[in-house]
């Protein structure tokens, strides 16, 4: 970029405005696994939507490509820069008004999404989006990834969360879509175009998020059963006797609680048998009658009786449930300890993830025998992390080779299923090639004709997605 | 060989508590509620006797309000046999809950009386010292380890110097620390068995005793808000700043 440029949007932001430090840029550079390094000519942190306009509009003119960022959690490379400026937005992080007769809240796209939940809880509500990054992803991160978690089986992703949007456009100008209505049929329904877009169509400012009732009773279980078929079978019995108290449903196997139990200090195995499948289920209530432990005994004992699950366990205090909870949310963590891995996060319809385990199950193990199955995830939204551990006597590199190959097959299973190669993680740099291989060629297009008209210089994070 | 066990329903451990408007006490509405981590302990050694073949019976006791069946439910669900609330709707201080555990002591007669060291409500620690000394039985408190053999209770005790171990016969009174054992979680299947046990429910007018409260709460406040710290550049600024702002050294 040229010097006149750098000084144009240097001035627009002043000297606190721009991360000049070399120590300081890392953060920004870096993605935070280390998979990537980028590098870029000047990391801007405007603090107004005016600011951002401006830049944007000095980029567009000069064609200076610019990767938008928020907290830097993404899984897919979506925030590495590979020329040009970062645009980060942590600069912007206010809070702007919690309306409470709306349930709303509205928010610059900065705001670290635990600021959103602290705020919602102080007014007795909750915004339900609940991911393990919370403390340092961005509103606008989530946005623009269309992020989900453990609350989608209930609330649905972010997407769903969300009524109004203020977006800057490629060409620097401002679209203000901030509008808290339930209904609105005026036309396209633009907001949904950014949403899941990964900066690439422009750079979200501000939002509008939706607030919900905070729980008054939650019952919390720790289920084992036979296999992933009963499981859904337990699933489809919450759905009908829970209703929309059902707000997680998390699946592990055997060995991802195995791991998470041994490896991970403080987590305890709960039961005294040894089991292969267990679900995290959770039910929560706004309701203040005090009987939502009843209907999770009535359901769970059901489900004894008929044979559905084998055994299950109660969360009698708030530790008892995070105990729970911290087997579910270590087990990343504790799969770093037995050696390299690869990891699947795909969908498929409820009704065939039973399927995609067995046969993925199947096919991985005939590419690289004794290969370690760690699959858990949201399964009540037919979303499974399927991740593969090392046999322990493999060499590293080795089971690393084999890793185009068994994404492959995985996907292939995947497509076969009518799922999805990418559940809740984007494109962005990591599975452009999947996105041309196993979506149609109409469906590309349209998504390029999309791109090319709203930013015909392609200056918004050029490389990704598409 | 027959067990009692008191089991207190309190404010969840984990609950931030919030003093009331009147400042008399800690607001208890819609709070999440459950059994004193210390009873747990108390239940789960009781189930561990049981087990081992040295308990014949295990009988979950509790003085409260009629939600405290709850409490005695969870206990059940653990494997404690039966329950007995003694229902009443005041709080009771722990003379007298010392007191009504001793008229049940002396219907049940157990051989021995696990309690919790301490209700994280109140802390008193005082309870089971009292209920031992108004029965005249022997007492091991603060236990990390109990073993029983026949009539009598080796009790590993937490103290300052290390861990002390006594003999005592029974029947006594023995008080749980918190590294005596890890509670198991109540199971689906017991928590169905449990509600078919037996919960004795008693008034307490029914048992005549003198439960008038002896201390008088004046004033229940939240600590002081601690300020933000401050940064120091250097050792020089630390000894000035303790010397003259918080004056501890001179
Ligand atoms: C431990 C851990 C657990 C996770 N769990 C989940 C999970 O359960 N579910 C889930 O969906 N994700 C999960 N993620 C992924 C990640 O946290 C989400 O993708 C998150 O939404 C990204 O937010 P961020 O603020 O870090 O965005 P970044 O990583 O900074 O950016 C993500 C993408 O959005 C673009 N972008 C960022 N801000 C804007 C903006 N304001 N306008 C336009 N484009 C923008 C970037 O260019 C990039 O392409 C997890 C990540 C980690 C590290």
């Amino acid at each position: 970029m040229t010097n006149s440029a750098y000084q144009k949007i240097r001035n627009i932001v002043g000297p606190t405005g721009v991360v000049e430090k070399k120590l300081d840029q890392e953060k920004y550079l870096t993605e935070w696994r280390g998979y990537w390094r980028g590098s870029c000519d000047l990391i801007v942190r405007p603090n107004s939507v005016d600011d951002v306009s401006s830049i944007v509009k000095i980029c567009n003119n000069q064609s200076i490509p610019i990767t938008p960022q928020s907290g830097n959690t993404g899984l897919v490379g979506g925030g590495v820069p590979s020329g040009g400026i970062i645009l980060s937005l942590d600069r912007m992080d206010k809070i702007l008004n919690v309306n409470v007769s709306n349930s709303t809240l509205t928010c610059e796209s900065g705001t670290i999404l635990k600021n959103v939940q602290t705020a919602a809880d102080s007014v007795d509500r909750i915004f339900p989006l609940s991911l393990a990054s919370e403390e340092s992803c961005l509103i606008g991160g989530n946005l623009a990834t269309n992020a989900g978690g453990v609350h989608v089986v209930r609330y649905g992703n972010i997407r769903d969360l969300v009524v109004g949007l203020e977006v800057v456009l490629p060409n620097g100008k401002i679209w203000n879509g901030l509008r808290s209505l339930k209904k609105d049929n005026t036309g396209y329904d633009l907001k949904h175009l950014f949403i899941g877009s990964e900066g690439t169509l422009g750079i979200i400012t501000r939002c509008i998020l939706k607030l919900f009732p905070k729980p008054q009773q939650i019952s919390t279980a720790f289920v084992a059963a036979k296999s992933i078929e009963k499981i859904i079978k337990l699933f489809l019995k919450f759905s009908k006797f829970a209703g929309e108290t059902l707000s997680v449903f998390e699946y592990m196997n055997s060995l991802s609680v195995e791991i998470a139990t041994n490896s991970i200090k403080g987590n305890r195995y709960p039961f005294s048998a040894f089991y292969p499948n267990f679900v995290l289920v959770e039910l929560t209530s706004s309701n203040q009658n005090n009987e939502l432990a009843l209907t999770m005994e009535s359901i769970l004992s059901d489900a004894i009786a008929d044979g559905t699950i084998l055994n299950a366990v109660l969360a009698k205090s708030i530790e008892q449930r995070s105990n729970f909870w911290r087997i579910r949310e270590t087990i990343p963590e504790a799969q770093n300890f037995k050696g390299a891995s690869i990891k699947n996060d795909i969908s498929v319809p409820i009704s065939n993830v039973q399927k995609f385990i067995e046969e993925a199950d199947q096919a991985t193990s005939q590419i690289v025998p004794n290969i370690r199955h760690i699959s858990f995830g949201h399964i009540g939204d037919g979303n499974i992390h399927y991740n593969l551990s090392q046999p322990t006597n493999m060499e590293k590199n080795t089971y690393l080779e084999k890793r185009n190959v068994l994404v492959e097959k995985i996907n292939t299973i995947v497509q076969k299923l009518e799922g999805s190669f990418s559940a809740e993680h984007g494109i962005g740099l990591l599975k452009k090639n999947e996105l041309t291989r196993y979506r149609s060629n109409e469906e590309v297009e349209l998504m390029k004709m999309l791109k090319k008209m709203l930013d015909p210089s392609d200056i918004m994070n050029p490389g990704k997605l598409l | 060989m027959k067990i009692l066990v008191a089991v207190k329903r309190v404010v969840d451990y984990n609950v931030k508590v919030r003093v009331n408007l009147e400042g008399t006490a800690v607001e208890t509405n819609n709070v999440k509620m459950s059994m004193n981590p210390f009873d747990e302990i108390a239940v789960e050694e009781g189930v561990r006797l049981k087990e081992s073949g040295k308990c014949d019976e295990l009988v979950a006791v509790s003085i409260g309000t009629s939600s405290s069946q709850e409490t005695i439910r969870t206990a059940l669900a653990m494997g404690a046999d039966r329950g007995i609330l003694v229902e009443t709707d005041d709080p009771i201080e722990p003379l007298g809950v010392a007191k009504l555990l001793k008229v049940i002591c002396s219907r049940e007669k157990p051989d021995i009386v696990i309690v919790g060291k301490q209700a994280i409500d109140d802390d008193a620690n005082q309870t089971g010292q009292m209920l031992a000394a108004l029965l005249d039985w022997p007492q091991g408190t603060f236990a990390s380890r109990i073993n029983i053999e026949n009539t009598k209770a080796q009790v590993t005790r937490e103290v300052d110097v290390g861990l002390e171990t006594i003999e005592i016969n029974l029947p006594a009174v023995i008080s749980t620390d918190l590294r005596l054992n890890e509670p198991r979680y109540a199971s689906l299947p017991n928590i169905m068995k449990a509600k078919k046990k037996p919960i004795d429910i008693i008034p307490i007018t029914e048992l005549n005793i003198d439960i008038a409260p002896r201390v008088k709460v004046i004033k229940v406040s939240e600590p002081p808000k601690r300020e933000a710290g401050v940064i120091v550049e250097n050792v020089k600024e630390l000894l000035e700043k303790l010397r003259n702002e918080a004056k501890v050294i001179s």
